[in-house]
């Protein structure tokens, strides 16, 4: 200690590195006259990789050769070049300082001392032996016994050179009149590096402080415990791209933080669609295509622009894709029941359009009978996409950029029509085909380990006690985990007959919630418009607050569920069937009380999380691909 | 007629106005701006204004059912004082939101949250008689994907425009969207998020990356913005929105501090409960801008500690808080002295002593009718205009849905209630933004003159 305190104390007074004389003196730098700010907590924040850390050969204190990239990925490394004639107060002595007091910290510090390694290479191979170096390390062994600090040098200015280039050390030797090297003009530079060998800050004098290096060797910390806890997510969910890029799980709680995306990282890659529909993914049947609609490449492509683009509404507001957003599930999490143009209200859920190709029941009410036909609905309806007419839609498309001319490409002398749009639209929707799942790997892959204990556990309940096969069937060769029917389960009753409460629980923000009387919320609101469900097309009573059985593929991605979005996740609708629905004449006898425990309804959830497609990146990549049709946007913007 | 002017004339505006363009952050423009809420870089009407331009919302099946823009007589002395003298229906319903001035106060930019498209008014060539000069209709394609421009703030030069959500999800992360005076795009900047923090430190726990409200504060380089909500929220119909917990975790929590000079974002603040309108104070030494939320009924004091930090406190409940009473619109006096608050859900309107911007407290409050949103008061504070709409499906429902003016006067102990205009028996739809005009801010012009040409429509 004595000796390093003494090298500072000779230093200090004259703190300032040598300045051009008619320069006012700097201001100290922050490791010397602390930080002017609070530091954020670590993990809050990013640090993105600046890309490779170099290597190259050095030499250890007892002469012995190794590799640098060897003193890399066990542990984060901080790395400055120096010399140990340096006598810049701004240079090396101010980084000897910085990681004195890092190795100091490491001595109460365990975390820190098992996964820091602090290490000086000298760019002054001629006289920093690996004897000086060690003589040199002696200065600071005071620090205390715990962590690493590793000095290193080379075995000539030859083999150094390529690690100042790596680093991009620009060293300028000053030398005296017989051409020997005195000093060496530098600036300070620590480099961060992470365990997969990457630069991931660069710290000079201006903030060089030992609790922000710390605080950034925290913060990769937490950044790998959260991948490995995404990892293992992942595997249960195996899309990275599917979520809300606007996350707000756990917003419940007060500890809540933000996990946020970018909108402008919201990029992918055209997928080659047309051959998902000819060669379905695993667990799939093959795809039912009209024979009046044949599958082409430009047909899909056509379909896609059509998808994107915003101008098929009224107002140019809405497309498609604003109420079945690719990256949630291609529906939305945000919304229980979703809303249309103007704001206007919507009654029910929208659905997911995964596998929506091996559909015949369309709507939650099962009232359309194929895709050509289903698009028509939402176009028209004035509460969804807000058209007049269909002759408005025609009309529009055809005097929107160049959509005219690529429906006569795609389908000849009949140009735009009603029939054709129906076709164009369709035959993308027809290509959001999704499986080899885990549960398909493993059933009809022939893959034991592609599925947890804890799912297989869940499907034997999901085919055995639980019984929800009996209506989201699973067949020998493949599975569409749906049995086309319409049934009850009492959720559309109980929004039709049951009472609203007194007072809803509303929350205001991060687990800040609030008691709102119904009337309140009445003052503001519409009456919510009536729901029969499958009644309202066929006027049979018998038929009242019947749906359609969903699929369940992709059932992970694809919350709030039911018709009407009333439960927010899977386990809230396992324990819904598990307490037998909701009573009402017409529910369905499929549906009693199954009394799972606790452990059960767990492997049934698990069981449905390894219901997701694994080609589920591909399309929502293909998805962030297509470009959004906007007024201004020119063509149809879609012209690959 | 007490028409005060401070004196800039056009010649001198435009120099200004280059002037200021080329050193944004050195020297605020010699005029404080309208009337207590607008830009810095703008001339004020410091006497008594002749017209309130109200942006406001169609209803369908209400006369025309479109958004105009309505033009009040607000001048005691005018023959027309308290009459509707011109309205101007610009097409369809837009969500007609805010409105604001371009920096020589010539021309009204207002924005529609629905169909984002920014309608550009000549207010100067006859100030009774606006005119629909422009409308933007590629705000979407050109900013490149911003959905919902909100606030339309002068900066010299250009316009700054805030976003409120997007066209890919609908929801609340936006951007920044500048362009100039006369009507050209300029540049986006997308708010922090976790993912691209654009090199500003997130100081707490979010990174929204939502937007509602811009203001600056030029002589400390700062520019301060808000956070909302995306279109799904602020569309939807609110009582539907209240019983969808989904849509409730979606609100802003957030308040960004600005580099002012380069658009780069330095500091994400937590203000959680939907930040919503910010004011930033008048005077030299007063480092601060002060925001409610509209959800936690707080008044939140941004402001600049001894440090140089940039800070975000709550300073003050507004009401009730686990009532909701909805804190909207603010309106703060030219002195710093005091601030207005409305509140929606009570018909209130509060004045709150902000002599100590850490301690405000509230020392008035009138009902000013069954809803009411915007307040919009007169330089030296004896003015204030109020209205009632909030959004086109927030706004209360039957009986409740009142559509009002409504002109006071504040005299230092009460609100002397002077007129009121029914916008429901006038068939003109829902009264939003109010932004004031007055002839001596163009006494000096002549006719054909004109600092900023504006393409035709």
């Amino acid at each position: 200690m004595r000796r390093f305190a003494l090298l500072l104390l000779l230093l200090l007074p004259g703190m300032a590195p040598a300045a051009e004389e008619s320069e006012p003196p700097a201001p100290l730098p922050p490791a010397y006259a602390g930080l002017a700010y609070r530091l954020p907590e670590p993990g809050s924040y990013e640090l993105p990789p600046l890309g490779e850390a170099g290597d190259g050969e050095v030499l250890d204190m007892d002469g012995s050769r190794l590799r640098l990239h060897e003193l890399f990925g066990d542990k984060y490394v901080l790395l400055t070049f120096i010399y140990t004639h340096c006598n810049d107060a701004n240079g090396c002595p101010l980084n000897a300082f910085v990681f004195h007091r890092i190795k100091r910290k490491m001595q109460k510090d365990r975390t820190l001392a098992e996964n820091l390694r602090l290490v000086n290479v000298s760019f002054d191979p001629e006289r920093d032996t690996p004897a000086a170096m060690a003589r040199y390390a002696e200065n600071f062994s005071n620090a205390g016994p715990k962590g690493e600090w590793r000095f290193l040098t080379t075995a000539s200015p030859q083999r150094l050179q390529p690690l100042l280039e790596a680093y991009g050390q620009d060293i300028q030797r000053k030398l005296t009149a017989d051409g020997k090297a005195t000093a060496f003009s530098h600036i300070l530079r620590v480099f961060l590096i992470d365990r997969k060998k990457r630069i991931r800050n660069i710290y000079s004098v201006a903030f060089l402080h030992p609790d922000l290096l710390v605080n950034d060797v925290k913060t990769l910390m937490a950044e790998e415990k959260r991948h490995a806890k995404g990892e293992a997510a992942e595997r249960e969910s195996p899309s990275a791209l599917s979520g809300p890029g606007d996350d707000r799980h756990g917003y419940e709680r007060v500890d809540y933080r933000t996990h946020a995306r970018a909108l402008a990282s919201r990029k992918g890659k055209a997928a080659d669609l047309v051959s998902l529909v000819r060669h379905p993914p695993l667990g799939l049947p093959p795809v039912p295509v009209p024979p009046l609609n044949p599958i082409t490449e430009e047909k899909v492509a056509l379909g896609r622009a059509l998808f994107y683009d915003r101008r098929l509404s009224l107002n140019n507001t809405f497309s498609c894709a604003m109420c079945h957003i690719p990256e949630q599930g291609f529906t939305s999490n945000e919304l229980a029941t979703a809303v249309g143009i103007e704001g206007r209200s919507v009654r029910r859920n929208a659905p997911t359009l995964y596998n929506s190709a091996y559909s015949s029941l369309l709507f939650h009410d099962g009232r359309e009978e194929n895709l050509e036909q289903q698009i028509w609905g939402p176009l028209l309806a004035k509460n969804e996409m807000g058209n007049p007419s269909v002759g408005a839609v025609l009309s529009k498309i055809r005097s929107t950029g160049d959509y005219a001319a690529r429906f006569r490409k795609v389908f000849g002398e009949r140009g735009l029509t009603m029939d054709t749009l129906g076709m164009a639209i369709a035959s993308y929707e027809r290509t959001l085909v999704s499986g080899d799942s885990p549960f398909d790997r493993w059933r009809f892959g022939g893959d034991e380990k592609a599925l947890s204990e804890a799912a297989k556990r869940g499907y034997r309940l999901f085919t055995g006690k639980a019984g929800c096969s009996g209506c989201h069937v699973i067949g020998e060769r493949w599975a569409l985990f749906t049995d086309h029917s319409l049934r009850n389960t009492g959720v559309g009753y109980r929004e039709s007959m049951g009472g609203t409460p007194e007072r809803q629980r509303v929350q205001l923000a991060p687990g800040v919630f609030a008691e709102v009387d119904r009337k309140i919320i009445e003052s503001v609101g519409e009456a919510p418009p009536p729901d029969l469900g499958r009644y309202e097309v066929t006027q049979d009573p018998a038929d009242r607050w019947k749906y359609r059985v969903p699929s369940l593929r992709n059932v992970a991605l694809t919350a709030p569920y039911m018709h009407n979005g009333s439960l927010p996740t899977l386990e809230a609708v396992v324990a819904f069937y598990n307490a037998g629905g909701v009573p009402n004449p017409e529910l369905d006898p499929l549906i009693h009380p199954l009394e799972l425990s606790a452990a059960e309804q767990k492997d049934l959830v698990a069981f449905l999380k390894s219901l997701t497609g694994g080609n589920v990146d591909l399309l929502v990549a293909d998805a962030f691909a297509a470009p959004v049709g906007d007024v201004g946007a020119g063509n149809s913007p879609d012209t690959r | 007629m007490n028409r005060k002017f401070h004196g800039l004339g056009l010649s001198r505006l435009r120099t200004l106005s280059a002037f200021l363009t080329a050193f944004s952050t050195v020297f605020p423009a010699a005029g404080w701006a309208d009337e207590t809420c607008q830009s810095p870089y703008m001339a004020k009407i410091t006497g008594q204004e002749d017209f309130v331009y109200v942006w406001t919302l169609g209803v369908e099946g209400l006369g025309d059912g479109q958004d105009k823009l309505v033009t009040i007589d607000v001048n005691p002395a005018s023959p027309r004082y308290g009459k509707v003298v011109h309205t101007l229906s610009v097409g369809g319903r837009n969500e007609a939101h805010h409105s604001g001035f371009t920096d020589d106060r010539k021309y009204l930019w207002a924005g529609g949250l629905d169909t984002s498209k920014i309608f550009i008014f000549d207010v100067h060539s006859d100030p009774a008689h606006p005119k629909l000069v422009k409308t933007i209709d590629r705000f979407v394609a050109e900013s490149g994907g911003v959905v919902g421009p909100h606030t339309t703030y002068a900066l010299p030069g250009r316009m700054m425009i805030t976003g409120l959500s997007n066209n890919k999800d609908h929801g609340g992360r936006s951007a920044l969207v500048e362009y100039t005076n006369d009507g050209k795009y300029v540049a986006t900047h997308w708010m922090p998020t976790d993912e691209n923090l654009r090199g500003a430190q997130k100081s707490g726990k979010y990174a929204d990356g939502y937007d509602y409200d811009v203001r600056v504060l030029p002589r400390r380089n700062v520019m301060i913005t808000s956070s909302f909500t995306g279109w799904s929220n602020y569309m939807m119909d609110f009582g539907k929105m209240l019983k969808d917990p989904e849509a409730m975790k979606r609100f802003g929590n957030t308040v960004v501090v600005w580099n002012l000079h380069t658009r780069q974002p330095k500091k994400v603040l937590d203000v959680p409960g939907a930040p919503l309108e910010i004011r930033c104070a008048w005077q030299p030494n007063h480092n601060w801008c002060v925001t409610t939320t509209a959800l936690t009924s707080k008044i939140w004091l941004i402001y600049e500690d001894e440090r140089g930090e940039w800070q975000a406190k709550a300073v003050a409940d507004i009401g009730d808080p686990s009532k909701v009473p909805l804190p909207v619109d603010i309106s703060i006096a030219s002195d710093d002295s005091v601030l207005w608050v409305n509140t929606f859900m009570d018909g209130k309107t509060r004045l709150f002593d902000l002599s100590d911007p850490f301690h405000p407290k509230q020392i008035y409050e009138r009902t000013i009718g069954r809803q009411v949103n915007m307040a919009s008061e007169s330089w030296d504070g004896k003015r204030i205009y109020y209205t009632s709409s909030l959004l086109a499906n927030w706004d209360k429902k039957g009986k409740d849905n009142e559509q009002f003016f409504k002109a006071f006067e504040w005299n230092g102990k009460e609100l002397v209630p002077k007129f009121a205009i029914d916008f429901h028996a006038e068939k003109l739809g829902r009264p939003h933004q109010m932004r004031f005009g007055a002839y001596s801010l163009y006494a000096e012009t002549e006719p054909t003159a004109g600092g900023t040409q504006v393409a035709a429509r």
